[in-house]
């Protein structure tokens, strides 16, 4: 499971962009060389992903610390509320809170693993980060979130504070968890791999707290996101990619739910936020065919391959590979989870079995215009 | 001559926000509140590693200022982002949201 295939998908983007636009033909081939040098290095895990992840050696541990970065951007900033603390007056810090312990509940309840790197971590959070901050995001250690438009008069705004969502809080928390796992290297389709990674694990920490079956679920991330004047459901659809907003200011949502409509562009890392509605589909689709509760075995599925299985370099075609691998290991071969996770992966393109490739050389050529 | 590209991109969203500013087009005490944050983050001495990926979800910002004289391009996100360019990239995100 331990591959040999490319380190590339860690070249930042941006010094891609500056080959592919400013650099003359012979540093394009110099380009192309290095990185088809870079494909023979072999991979290896960080220490932190060998950490064990079952929380076996340990008592559940859930610590909690929400500090108040007072909208400045020095984290982690004050602390407002540690584990067992009475609710604050604050309700962002609230949110985050409880959001980051229903999360924590879902890894540990269901699939036994004690925080974000599996040995009972302290969960930390920072609201009010920043001013007039539309976002939230994992800094390696911690999670941060933003106030939204609050700055703006409430006409113009387009967003509320980010805690506002709770598969928001989940998203980032485990963008944690796939640190100390895969590590998957965050641009192009192993870092495409690592968003869906958390909208996954974000949605079905909701759908839990909601005790809604995959039939019952919106599938919509992000919820409650949006003021009133965005015309939007959430900021991405696993049920349907590319439907969660059609907005004049904002544009209209680009994620794809199919190969074929793979975006190759440079920007946003890659298209990590874009082109995870592929594989974001193929898990709705597989829980779907399962039914019932999507954290049970679609879920479990997808947490072991995570743990267990993803490298740093893992492409949409391993990702297809191995749940199934991991279906037939925890539900045996010919088994419903098996053709269930198969049907997922075949309807947004994806034909398990075949060969891997080098999904990310292949996603970044095509990306600065060096390969079709 | 003084113009500032500014990009933003990344995110949660994923969306990505193109800004383009040309001083000399702008009301004067603007111009001079644009000048004297580029001064404060000594921008065109700025070096930020570029090798440093971006974390999840942080917002990445390409600027671009342009002078008669020179040009200077520098990529960073918001865990990268030195203290003295914070101000600068504050009001032009600030003056990217405007709607
Ligand atoms: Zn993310």
């Amino acid at each position: 499971m331990h591959n040999q295939r490319p380190i590339l998908c860690i070249i930042p983007p941006h010094m891609l962009r500056e080959i592919s636009e400013r650099g003359t033909d012979l540093q394009q081939e110099k380009a192309r060389a290095t990185m088809a040098v870079s494909s023979q290095i072999r991979i290896q895990r960080t220490s932190a992903a060998l950490t064990v992840h079952m929380g076996a050696a340990g008592t559940p541990d859930k610590h909690r610390n929400i500090y108040d970065a007072k909208q400045g951007s020095q984290l982690p900033g004050t602390l407002v509320r540690k584990e067992g603390d009475p609710p604050s007056a604050d309700l962002a810090v609230n949110e985050a809170y409880d959001g980051s312990g229903a999360t924590y509940d879902l890894f540990k309840e269901i699939y036994g693993r004690n925080s974000i790197d599996g040995n009972g971590m302290s969960l930390d959070s920072t609201v009010h980060y920043q001013k007039g901050y539309d976002n939230a995001f994992w800094n390696g250690q911690q999670m941060v979130y933003g106030d939204g438009d609050e700055d703006l008069p409430p006409s113009q705004r387009l967003f509320n504070r980010f805690t506002a969502a709770l598969d928001v809080i989940a998203h980032e928390l485990t963008h944690g968890v796939t640190q100390f796992e895969a590590n998957l290297a965050y641009s192009f389709q192993s870092g495409a791999l690592n968003e869906s990674m958390s909208d996954v694990f974000g949605s079905l920490v909701k759908q839990r707290l909601r005790s809604q079956t995959a039939a019952e679920a919106d599938w919509i991330i992000g919820e409650g996101l949006f003021t009133a004047n965005v015309n939007g459901v959430g900021i991405r659809s696993m049920k349907a990619p590319g439907t969660a907003y059609n907005d004049p200011i904002l544009g209209k949502d680009p994620q794809p739910a199919h190969m074929r409509d793979y975006v190759n562009t440079i920007e946003d890392s890659g298209g990590v936020h874009i082109n995870s509605g592929i594989p974001n589909h193929a898990f709705y689709i597989a829980s779907i065919e399962l039914g019932g509760f999507a954290w049970e075995k679609a879920g479990m599925i997808w947490y072991k391959t995570l743990a267990d299985k993803f490298n740093q370099n893992s492409s949409f075609q391993d990702a297809a590979n191995l749940t199934v691998e991991t279906a037939r290991e925890l539900f045996g071969s010919g088994s419903i989870e098996e053709k269930a996770v198969i049907k997922g992966w075949q309807e947004v393109g994806i034909i398990v079995g075949a060969p891997a490739g080098d999904g990310c050389l292949t996603a970044m050529m095509r990306a600065i215009g060096l390969a079709k | 001559m003084t113009k500032i590209d500014f990009v933003q991109s990344g995110g949660f969203m994923g969306r990505t926000i193109i800004l383009s500013l040309d001083l000399d087009d702008m009301p004067p005490h603007q111009a001079q509140t644009f000048n004297l944050l580029l001064d404060q983050a000594d921008f065109f001495r700025l070096e930020v590693d570029p090798a440093k990926p971006p974390v999840p979800d942080s917002f990445t910002y390409t600027i671009t200022v342009t002078t008669d004289e020179r040009s200077h391009t520098i990529h960073v996100s918001d865990t990268t982002a030195p203290e003295q360019l914070r101000p600068l990239l504050l009001a032009l995100s600030a003056r990217a949201r405007i709607r």
